[in-house]
């Protein structure tokens, strides 16, 4: 395997554990072992989707962000809120109450991953007709589907669109602005990101792609919303005046954002949930789904509001962005500067190496013989996928045993039957 | 007119070898050796849920091989429109996917009811199905001519009110 070390945004406590092996079955990638009754991530394999801290009950697999506190290591502060951070609250606190909040948290300005949506969905339709040899181009806004094409499709590397996240560019904008306005130098500004997921924790912590340094760190939408809770009344007495770009929120609700891209010449295809991503992306290697020009991929339940960081529920919280879209008057964010940054080239990103997980061996006749053993294996498993041994299914199991992981005693349902007919005997 | 009934009820086969891999095909079923792996499956008449199964299993099988993504494309398509056709046309079959070291050999057969001209079926459009395939999205007539252009060699033998048998071998 390799040297690499990932990182990834969360932490298992293992006096929490009880090995229960719930994250075991959860698990796209199969990352998750229990042995000797706690759980453990292979970090080559994970993808960060969350899966494993949705469904923990023990308060074991703990998300991670950054404390508030690392901001005041830098001079200029500046937040770049999520989408999905808006449909968090209740109908009574408006969308300018909740940004005005974030700003009072000691930062010196707050933007929004909204104000340049409008921007993102006209670029994609560049990208779409400048490489009409790809089809369909594949969105990489979400980090979790963009792993999980490392690791699972790696043929549809190519058809990723293979530009920076909104997020990332807005970034790169500011550092840029506020280091001119100000006189400061780069280092001396702290951005930071407000996000839904631990998959975009682990990105600002482990950018792939990304040719520069970007953000300075990144806090859950939880922890945020947690503290502005009780500025938030004070400031609703009080309302503030404040540029928000609601007609952007789409950028937190898949179908949407997949609604704006198609247009005559453009098709395109939403798609949310982790296992409805894996099935399309499957499709999409045989070659099935080349009708569309562009599909919106989000690993979590209707796109960015389902990220494992939210508070609300991502129905609820995709309800209420609906309304704000509707209803909301927005500023225009001038993205002129952007555009020319775009055309330069500035925005594009690294090709992705693959990093493949599905082969046994390099070596097909290896690889043949393994499949055998594991078949053989296979045979004297009972066939249960209950997970008792900590292995997601008797398939895994028995490739563990092969790679010389797991042992065939391992097996609870098998050592039950030997010492029942030991008795017998 | 009576000559022609009768040829009907006669085996009739259909043979595509794609041009340089003549040699390798014979020498193939010449040497007869035992498979290395083999998957087998039961596909169940008009069951579009199941049908597909196979090809996917099949895939997964092959990219825990490291079976190159083209090569694994091509594989999928035909395993699955072979599918699809047991599935559509037929009273439910069987699919027998046979892997050996350099290459994939796949059989599907059926329990009939047979096709009465195999140069037809293989003719781009034209189709059989019945109003339920094609209210599933199915039945365009592109079936047998895309597993044709994704295979090295296909085989098909059959017959009105006999089993039909397809096998595809694609080499990797």
């Amino acid at each position: 395997m390799t040297e690499t070390k990932y990182f990834h945004a969360l932490q298992i406590l293992a006096d929490n554990c009880t090995g229960c092996t719930a994250c075991v079955r959860v698990c796209p990638t199969e990352a998750i072992r229990v042995r000797d009754h706690k759980a453990n991530i292979d970090p080559y394999r994970c993808v960060d989707c969350g899966n494993c801290v949705n469904v923990c009950r023990f308060h074991a697999i703990i998300p991670l962000s950054d404390p508030l506190e690392i901001i005041h290591k830098f001079k200029y502060k500046l937040a770049i809120i999520s989408s999905s951070f808006f449909g968090q609250f209740t109908e009574d606190i408006s969308y300018q109450v909740a940004k005005q909040a974030v700003l009072n948290l000691g930062f010196d300005q707050v933007a929004e991953e909204a104000a340049v949506t409008d921007f993102m969905i006209n670029i994609i339709r560049d990208y779409i007709r400048k490489n009409r040899d790809k089809r369909p181009i594949l969105s990489s806004n979400c980090p979790s589907v963009v792993r999980l094409i490392q690791l699972k499709y790696p043929s549809l590397l190519p058809n990723l669109f293979h530009q920076e996240a909104p997020m990332s560019i807005l970034t790169r904008y500011f550092r840029d602005k506020i280091s001119k306005e100000y006189g400061l130098e780069e280092k001396e500004i702290g951005i930071f990101l407000i996000v839904p997921c631990i998959a975009h924790v682990t990105a600002v912590h482990q950018p792939e792609g990304a040719y520069k340094h970007l953000q300075d760190g990144a806090f859950s939408i939880g922890m945020i919303y947690g503290k502005i809770r009780d500025s938030l009344k004070e400031l609703q007495n009080n309302p503030p005046s404040i540029e928000t770009y609601p007609q952007g929120l789409t950028w937190a609700l898949s179908g949407v954002q997949a609604e704006l891209v198609d247009c005559e010449d453009i098709r395109t295809l939403s798609v949310n949930g982790v296992e409805n991503v894996m099935e399309i992306l499957s499709r999409v290697e045989d070659h099935y789904l080349d009708q569309y020009d562009y599909i919106v991929l989000r690993t979590c339940t209707n796109g960015c509001v389902g990220g494992c960081l939210n508070v609300e529920n991502p129905f609820v919280a995709m309800s209420r962005i609906k309304k704000m879209i509707k209803e909301g008057q927005g500023s225009d964010f001038d993205t002129s500067e952007l555009y020319e940054l775009y055309q330069k080239g500035e925005f594009a990103v690294v090709p992705l190496a693959p990093r493949p997980i599905m082969e046994l061996d390099k070596d097909i006749k290896k690889a043949i013989q393994k499949m055998k053993q594991i078949n053989e294996i296979l045979t004297m498993l009972p066939g249960l996928d209950c997970s008792a041994c900590g292995s997601p299914t008797c398939y895994a199991l028995a490739e563990d045993i092969v790679l010389g992981k797991a042992s065939i005693d391992d097996c609870v349902v098998l050592l039950r039957r030997h010492s029942k007919d030991s008795e017998e005997e | 007119m009576q000559d022609s009934a009768v040829a009907e009820f006669e085996m009739s086969e259909y043979w595509y070898i794609k041009p340089n891999f003549e040699e390798k095909v014979r020498d193939f079923f010449a040497q007869k050796r035992e498979p290395e792996v083999v998957l087998e499956l039961d596909i169940p008449g008009k069951d579009f849920n199941i049908a597909g199964k196979g090809s996917s299993e099949l895939k997964n099988l092959l990219k825990r091989l490291g079976v190159d993504s083209e090569i694994l494309r091509r594989i999928a398509v035909a395993g699955y429109e072979a599918e699809i056709n047991v599935a559509a046309h037929s009273q439910g079959g069987k699919m027998i996917s046979n892997v050996f070291d350099n290459l994939i050999y796949m059989q599907f057969m059926d329990n009939g009811p047979g096709i009465s001209n195999i140069q037809q079926a293989m003719t781009p459009g034209f189709s059989t199905a019945d109003d339920l395939v094609r209210e599933l999205g199915f039945g365009a007539g592109l079936g047998l001519p895309n597993i044709q252009k994704n295979s090295d060699a296909l085989h098909i033998t059959s017959a009105l009110n006999s089993p039909t048998l397809v096998e595809i071998i694609i080499f990797f």
